[in-house]
C-alpha cells in the first residue's frame, strides 16, 4: 500500500511539473483569423483550393523565405506585434449562407478571431458580412464577386478581387476587339457573326448578378441574349437547359458555373453536339483544375476569365516563385481561386502589419488608407487600395482580371494562355471554337 | 378552459417520461445562465426551431400518416412574409407573423384541396412536385428578391429590439424559441387527445372505415394540414428574423422539406416525443460531427457518412424511430 501511494506521488509530482514547464514556457503569439470556405458540398473542389492558397500565404508570412521576393515573405510573423504567427482557423460553410453565419458567429464569440476570410460562394459572404457588420468584426472577402457585396455601405467589409462588372465589361471588350481586328492570330470578325449571345447561370446571389451584368453589357455594347436562363448549380441533369439555349442558335454561350455544374455543363454541350462560335465561363467552375482534369481535351478552345493563369508566372517573378512553392505542396499550378485566397491572407497580413494592432477600429482605419504594390502580389494586379466612399465602399480598385483560353502546348499538356488584355496575350486565340 | 386544461394534462404517460422530459426542459431553461459557446446557443436554437418543425410535420405525417414531402414551401411563406414587411414596410415581427400563417394556410387549402385526393406515394410526390413549383415562383419573383432573396439590414435597427426581433444577442432569441417550443408542446399534447387527433388516426388506420364511421376525411386533413403549416410558418417568420438573409434555396428547397420529415420520422412518427427526439439527436450530431471531425480533424465529409450511417442503422432497427425502440424495449420488459 506504502509502496503505490509512492509511486502515485512520483506520477504526481511528475505530472505536476511537466504542467509547469509547459505553463511556465511563453507560447508564440499568435493572432488567428477565421476563414470561411465551401470544404464539402458541390464547390468543395473550389474550397480545397482556397484552404491551399490561404494555408500557403499564412505559411510564407509565419517565416522567412528569403528567395520570395515579397515584403511578407522576409519578416517572419508581424514584426509590429512582435512578431506575431498568424494562425487560421478554417470553418466549412457547404455552400449554405444560414450555416455560413452561424459559424461567422462561432468564429467571432468563441473562437475570438481578430478578422474574417472568405467565403467565395457570394450568397454566403452576404451573410457572413452581415453578422461581421452587426458585431464590429473586419472582414476581408478575397474571391466573391457579386457586385452588390460592395454597394451595402459596409464599414466593416473589404474586398480585394475585383467583380463581375469588371469581368463582365472585359469579355465585352473582347468581343468589341474580335469585331476590330485586336485580338492576337483572328482576322476582324464582322460583329453580325457574334451578335447572337445565350447564358446559363447558376441561380445564386452571384449567378443571378452575372446573368444580369452580361444583360445590362450586351445592351451598352449593342449585342443580343437570345436566351438567358439560371439553373439549380445541385442539378444532377442539365439537358433541359441546354437544349433550351441550342433552340436559339447562339453565336456565343456564356456561363456562371461552379465546379461540378461546370463539368456537366460541357459534358451535356458535348452530348448534345452544340456548336457555337464562343464558349466562355466566368471563372469558379470554368477554372477548377478539376475542369480541365476531368473533360480533357473537351476544353482546349473554352475561354475563362480568372485572376490568374500559370502564365502570369512567366511574366511575373514573384508569381512564379509562389507558383513554384505552391506546384511543390500541391501537385498543381496556383488557379484563380488559390491565387486570390492568397492575396486576401496577404491583404489581411499587410493590414495587422501596418496597423501594429489588433482592435478592430486600428484595423478599420488602416484597411481604408492601405496601399499594397503590385510588385508585392501575385495576381496580374496594379496593387489593392480600397474604396473608401461611393457606390463601392470597400472594393479595391486597383484590380483587374484576365481572360484566358484552353489550348494545347506544344508537349500535348492543356494550358490556360492568356488572350484578354490584348497587350498580354500569350498565344493566339482559337476562333471559331472546334466542335465537339 | 377545458382545453386550456388538456394541454396541461400528461397524467397519460408514464411518470419515467414525464421526469426525463421535466429534466430535459429545466435545463434548457437555464442553459442560457452558465457559460457556453455561441455555437452551442445556435445549435440549440436549430434544435428547437427543427423540434417546432417536426411538431407541425407529425400532426398531418404522423399522426394522419399522410406523408408531406413539401412543407418548407410554408416555411417560405412565412419567412417572406416577415422579411418583406420588415425591409418594405418596417412591420414588426408580430405583426408580419400572423400574416404570413395566413397566407400559409390560404396556400395549405389550395395545395391540400387538391392533394389529399392523392394516396400513399402519389401523395409525396405531389407535395414535392407543389413545392418546387412555388420555390420556382420565388426564384423568379423580382418582388421578393428572385433566386438573391432577401437580406434584412440589422443595422438598421437598434438592439435589442423586441418589436422586429432584432438581437445582437442569441440569448433573446433562444428565450423566444424556448417560448413557442413549449407552446407547440402544450398544443401537441391537446391535439393528440382532441376530437381531430382521434379522427386522424382513424383516417391513418384505414380511410374507407374512418368515412363510413361519419369522418369528413378531406376536412379532417385540411384541418390538420392548416395546423402543420401554423407550426412551420410561424417558425419561418423567426428564422427571417435570426438569420436576416433568406433565399428560395435555403429556405423552400427540397432537401429541407425532407429533413423536417426525417426528424420526426426517426424520432418516431405519431408521437409526442418523437419529434423532439429526432431533432435532439440528429441537430447535434451534424452540428458537433461536423465540427470535430469535419473542421478540426480535416477529415472532410467524414460527417456525413456517420450521419448517414446511424440514419440507416435507426431505420433496419426499428423503422418506427427511436420511439418505436423504447417502446419495444418496455415491452419486453413488461412480459
Amino acid at each position: 500500500m506504502k509502496k503505490r501511494c509512492t509511486v502515485l506521488l512520483g506520477m504526481t509530482l511528475v505530472l505536476v511539473v511537466i504542467v509547469g514547464i509547459h505553463t511556465a514556457c511563453p507560447a508564440a503569439e499568435t493572432i488567428k483569423i477565421g476563414v470561411i470556405y465551401p470544404l464539402t458540398g458541390g464547390a468543395a473542389a473550389e474550397g480545397r483550393e482556397l484552404r491551399a492558397g490561404a494555408e500557403l500565404a499564412a505559411q510564407i508570412a509565419n517565416n522567412v523565405m528569403a528567395d520570395i521576393d515579397m515584403d511578407m515573405a522576409k519578416r517572419g510573423g508581424i514584426t509590429s506585434l512582435g512578431g506575431a504567427k498568424v494562425e487560421l482557423i478554417f470553418k466549412d460553410h457547404e455552400g449554405n449562407p444560414t450555416l455560413g453565419a452561424d459559424l461567422a458567429k462561432q468564429l467571432i464569440l468563441d473562437d475570438k478571431v481578430v478578422g474574417i476570410l472568405g467565403c467565395y460562394h457570394s450568397s454566403v459572404t452576404k451573410t457572413v458580412s452581415a453578422v461581421c457588420e452587426q458585431y464590429g468584426i473586419p472582414m476581408i472577402n478575397d474571391s466573391s464577386t457579386s457586385p452588390a457585396l460592395t454597394q451595402r455601405d459596409f464599414k466593416w467589409f473589404w474586398r480585394t478581387t475585383p467583380h463581375d462588372v469588371t469581368f463582365t465589361q472585359d469579355l465585352f471588350e473582347l468581343f468589341k476587339g474580335l469585331t476590330e481586328g485586336k485580338v492576337k492570330g483572328v482576322p476582324a470578325v464582322p460583329k453580325d457573326q457574334i451578335k447572337n449571345l445565350a447564358s446559363a447561370c447558376e441561380k445564386t446571389e452571384w449567378g443571378s448578378q452575372v446573368s444580369e451584368t452580361i444583360e445590362t453589357f450586351a445592351k451598352q455594347y449593342g449585342f443580343d441574349v437570345q436566351k438567358s436562363l439560371l439553373y439549380a448549380a445541385k442539378s444532377a441533369d442539365l439537358s433541359s437547359e441546354v437544349r433550351s439555349l441550342q433552340a436559339v442558335k447562339p453565336d456565343a454561350m456564356l456561363f456562371a458555373s461552379y465546379a461540378s455544374d461546370a463539368i456537366l455543363m460541357v459534358k451535356t454541350l458535348k452530348a448534345q453536339k452544340v456548336s457555337a462560335k464562343i464558349i466562355w465561363g466566368q471563372d469558379a467552375g470554368f477554372e477548377a483544375p478539376e475542369f480541365r482534369s476531368t473533360l480533357g481535351d473537351d476544353v482546349v478552345g473554352i475561354l475563362t476569365r480568372t485572376v490568374f493563369a500559370p502564365k502570369v508566372a512567366e511574366v511575373k517573378k514573384v508569381a512564379g516563385q509562389v507558383n513554384a512553392l505552391y506546384k511543390k505542396n500541391i501537385g498543381h499550378d496556383l488557379s484563380g481561386a488559390s491565387a486570390r485566397s492568397f492575396t486576401g491572407l496577404q491583404t489581411w497580413v499587410e493590414v495587422l502589419q501596418k496597423a501594429g494592432s489588433t482592435k478592430p477600429e486600428e484595423i478599420q482605419k488602416t484597411a481604408n488608407s492601405i496601399t499594397i504594390p503590385g510588385d508585392q502580389l501575385i495576381v496580374p494586379w496594379k496593387g489593392i487600395k480600397f474604396a473608401t466612399s461611393g457606390s463601392d465602399r470597400g472594393q479595391n480598385e486597383l484590380g483587374s482580371g484576365i481572360i484566358g483560353q484552353y489550348q494545347k502546348g506544344k508537349d500535348g499538356e492543356i494550358v490556360l494562355e492568356i488572350i484578354y488584355p490584348f497587350e498580354v496575350a500569350t498565344a493566339n486565340m482559337i476562333y471559331p471554337f472546334k466542335a465537339f | 378552459m377545458e382545453k386550456l386544461k388538456a394541454c396541461f394534462d400528461f397524467s397519460d404517460l408514464p411518470r419515467l417520461d414525464l421526469t426525463i422530459a421535466g429534466l430535459v426542459l429545466s435545463a434548457l431553461l437555464v442553459f442560457p445562465i452558465f457559460p457556453h459557446s455561441s455555437y452551442a446557443m445556435s445549435t440549440v436554437i436549430q434544435f428547437f426551431m427543427f423540434a417546432l418543425y417536426g411538431m407541425g410535420w407529425n400532426t398531418i405525417g404522423g399522426y394522419g400518416g399522410q406523408v408531406d414531402l413539401g412543407l418548407a414551401q410554408y416555411l417560405g411563406i412565412g419567412a417572406y412574409t416577415t422579411a418583406v414587411s420588415m425591409i418594405r414596410w418596417n412591420t414588426p415581427f408580430w405583426v408580419s407573423m400572423p400574416i404570413g400563417v395566413v397566407l400559409a394556410i390560404i396556400w395549405c387549402f389550395v395545395v391540400g384541396y387538391s392533394v389529399f385526393r392523392l394516396k400513399g406515394h402519389y401523395f409525396a410526390i405531389a407535395t414535392i412536385a407543389m413545392s418546387l413549383v412555388l420555390k420556382d415562383v420565388f426564384e423568379v419573383w423580382k418582388f421578393v428578391g428572385a433566386s438573391r432573396g432577401l437580406e434584412i439590414p440589422s443595422t438598421r435597427f437598434t438592439s435589442p429590439d423586441f418589436l422586429h426581433l432584432v438581437f445582437t444577442n442569441d440569448t433573446y432569441y433562444y428565450c423566444l424559441i424556448l417560448a413557442f417550443f413549449v407552446i407547440g408542446l402544450l398544443y401537441i399534447n391537446w391535439f393528440r387527445k382532441s376530437r381531430l387527433g382521434f379522427q386522424l388516426r382513424s383516417i391513418k388506420d384505414n380511410e374507407e372505415v374512418a368515412r363510413s364511421l361519419g369522418i369528413n376525411v378531406q376536412w379532417a386533413k385540411l384541418k390538420t394540414y392548416a395546423v402543420a403549416v401554423t407550426f412551420v410558418s410561424a417558425v419561418g417568420s423567426f428564422h427571417a428574423c435570426y438569420v436576416k438573409n433568406i433565399e428560395p434555396e435555403d429556405t423552400m428547397s427540397l432537401d429541407l422539406s425532407i429533413l423536417i420529415a426525417l426528424m420526426a420520422m426517426l424520432g418516431g412518427a405519431g408521437s409526442l416525443w418523437g419529434p423532439i427526439i429526432g431533432a435532439g439527436i440528429l441537430i447535434p450530431l451534424k452540428s458537433y460531427l461536423k465540427e470535430w471531425l469535419g473542421a478540426r480533424a480535416g477529415l472532410v465529409g467524414i460527417d456525413v457518412v456517420i450521419y448517414g450511417a446511424i440514419i440507416m442503422f435507426i431505420s433496419a432497427v426499428e423503422p418506427r424511430g427511436v420511439w418505436g425502440i423504447v417502446q419495444r424495449v418496455r415491452r419486453r420488459k413488461r412480459a
